[in-house]
């Protein structure tokens, strides 16, 4: 255990210390790669703790990163508190979506939360004047803030940024996951009659975790809007929600550290396969088929079983749990 | 606004819905049949179409594409089931096919980009079709009637297939308990290679048919195949009439869509789809599970 903590300390300074120990296009990518380590993570409340396949996180990404442009361009307030209000309108919109989609299950809530997804990419175009249309929104500033903290107006300074949000954002979905709550939802993903039958209303756990992974999402969005400068329509755009998807299952679904890795993983062999052939979808998609079929436990799920016979994700247990708490 | 407008307007949204029937009932055959949501099946339509586009490059005929394309495109169909599918049939989770068959998608959505390049491929209309008809003082074009046609033959085709031949029963059987069928003797497993293996070819002869309309490009893959899944999620999954009355409708609200409301066209789709699985998460003929 003391080696595991000692590992995840020598992790974190590791990254704190890249930026200086790389150039500075590299940082961009890395940027990039974190936020999309974020947004995979979001998904992974969904995908691997509830087995509600989202095709559809482009939404919550969509609408943090569009909440964020317009709250950043319009109204001027410091980075992190409009980063925050934009979390706080996209969960504000997730609820009544969440209430919409846990209706279903498997292939409807797939193609609902699609459904919503690409609505959002629909009414883009139909509201032009605030949204720029295809053009979306360009020029969003970094406006200091508050008591004038400066120091994420720069590359390396909003490298901290959203590592810090990363790393927060982990340890508040690990403590969800490791929660009561938590156990509900293992719980849920394993045998929902009879969770339901243990007397847990399991539509409003659903519920509530939609909306958790929407606020993830739309975080990763606001970050990635007040990063690159620009919101567009292709951050609705359903091939967001598949490359989500992908990191998620290739990273290992039901671990949260595996689909971060899944997304850092994506990126860097994006920007690096794409400058030597431009046949990279190809080899990727290949490698995502070679995941599902041989290994569905994906990266996290190789490295964790190569140390330690146990798979690191919790089937039995928290059920039995649930079953314990209810007796 | 005439009779004869409404009429044209109406054909115009019926031709759309024979194209749209081609692929939603093959997906809602592999999903009844063998439980799998083919994600893959818009980038199968596309194949059909690319395929198609070279068959009468070749041969000159437009009906020679129309026949081999289809048979083509079902073959590699059927491989990749028996090479990849097959072995997933045991997994608990479901989850393993959609993706699966995503990765599918966009590995075939590449594969043609390489093969036929990035530009759009514009195919002509044959000239035994090209006309165009007068109905009620409005002109229509004959390729879309001849679409109409298409449509309303296949799916009289699968009907009769389903319900009067002993391969169709066994399908059926297969849908309704596959273990039973299996004790009693059948080859489930050939049942389910051969029913992708139709969906897939049925998906390519859209894509032929679809070819002369919008010309070939990469990306109508993606495009179609969420109408399709919008489509088979209104009818119901599994469901084959439904597959068509969805056909119908989602035809009715793109063409109109576009035409009365052209800002919220795209919109229109999601709106059915979430008013159809609120008040019914089934689907309108579904099963609800």
């Amino acid at each position: 255990m003391s080696g595991k903590a000692a590992g995840c300390a020598l992790a974190v300074v590791a990254c704190a210390l890249l930026p200086f120990a790389i150039p500075q296009y590299s940082l961009s990518v890395l940027i990039e790669a974190l936020i999309f380590g974020l947004l995979a993570m979001s998904l992974d409340l969904l995908v691997g703790y509830c087995r509600l396949y989202s095709f559809g996180h482009a939404a919550a990404y969509g609408l943090g990163a569009y909440a964020a442009a317009l709250i950043l361009t319009h109204l001027q307030l410091p980075l992190p508190i409009g980063i925050a209000l934009a979390v706080l309108a996209t969960t504000l919109v997730a609820i009544p979506i969440a209430w919409i989609c846990t209706r279903s299950t498997g292939v409807s809530f797939a193609m609902l939360t699609l459904a919503f997804a690409q609505l959002g990419y629909a009414m883009l175009f139909r509201f032009r004047d605030i949204t720029g249309g295809s053009d979306g929104i360009t020029g969003i500033p970094r406006p200091p803030g508050p008591w004038g903290i400066t120091w994420f107006q720069g590359k390396i300074g909003y490298y901290y940024l959203v590592l810090g949000c990363l790393i927060v954002s982990y340890l508040v979905c690990r403590a969800i996951v490791r929660s009561a709550f938590g156990a509900v939802l293992s719980a849920i993903r394993e045998n929902e009659p009879k969770a339901v039958a243990l007397g847990y209303d399991t539509r409003l756990y659903k519920i509530t975790t939609v909306v958790l992974s929407y606020a993830f999402g739309a975080l990763a969005g606001a970050l990635y809007a007040a990063f690159a400068g620009f919101a567009s329509p292709e951050l609705f755009f359903w091939l967001v929600s598949g490359r989500a998807l992908i990191m998620v299952v290739v990273g290992g679904a039901g671990t949260l550290i595996g689909p971060i890795l899944g997304g850092v993983f994506f990126i860097f062999l994006e920007h690096e396969l794409s400058q030597v052939t431009d046949l990279w979808p190809l080899v990727f998609g290949s490698i995502f088929m070679a995941f599902v079929m041989f290994a569905p436990e994906g990266i996290w799920g190789l490295l964790s079983s190569r140390f330690k016979p146990v798979p690191g994700i919790p089937s039995a247990g928290p059920s039995d749990e649930t079953s314990d708490a209810a007796a | 606004m005439t009779f004869g407008f409404i009429l044209a307007q109406c054909l115009s949204a019926l031709s759309q819905a024979a194209i749209l029937f081609f692929i939603a009932c093959g997906l809602t055959l592999i999903f009844g049949i063998m439980r799998i949501v083919n994600f893959a099946h818009g980038a199968i339509f596309m194949l059909g179409a690319y395929v198609g586009l070279t068959v009468l490059a070749v041969t000159g005929s437009f009906l020679l594409s129309l026949l081999l394309a289809p048979v083509a495109v079902g073959g590699i169909g059927m491989a990749f089931e028996w090479i990849f599918l097959r072995h997933l049939y045991g997994r608990r989770e479901g989850g393993a096919y959609l993706l699966l068959t995503f990765g599918l998608a966009i590995v075939l959505s590449e594969l043609i980009r390489v093969i036929w390049g990035p530009q759009p491929l514009a195919s002509g209309i044959p000239d035994y079709l090209r006309g165009i008809v007068v109905i009620l003082g409005q002109p229509f074009p004959l390729y879309r009637l001849f679409l109409i046609a298409s449509g309303i033959a296949a799916a009289v085709a699968i009907w009769q297939f389903l319900e009067r031949t002993r391969a169709g029963l066994l399908i059926r059987a297969v849908a309704q308990n596959a273990e039973m069928v299996h004790a009693l003797g059948t080859d489930v497993a050939l049942v389910r290679t051969g029913v992708f293996g139709l969906g897939c070819a049925m998906a390519a002869l859209g894509g032929v048919l679809a070819a002369p309309l919008v010309t070939a490009f990469l990306g109508m893959g993606t495009n179609v195949v969420i109408d399709a899944f919008v489509i088979v999620i209104i009818g119901g999954m599994g469901s084959f009439a439904g597959s068509l009355i969805g056909s119908i409708l989602v035809g009715f609200v793109q063409v109109l869509g576009a035409y009365y409301f052209q800002d919220l066209a795209l919109a229109f789709m999601y709106f059915l789809m979430l008013i159809v699985l609120v008040i019914r998460p089934g689907g309108l003929l579904g099963k609800e599970d």
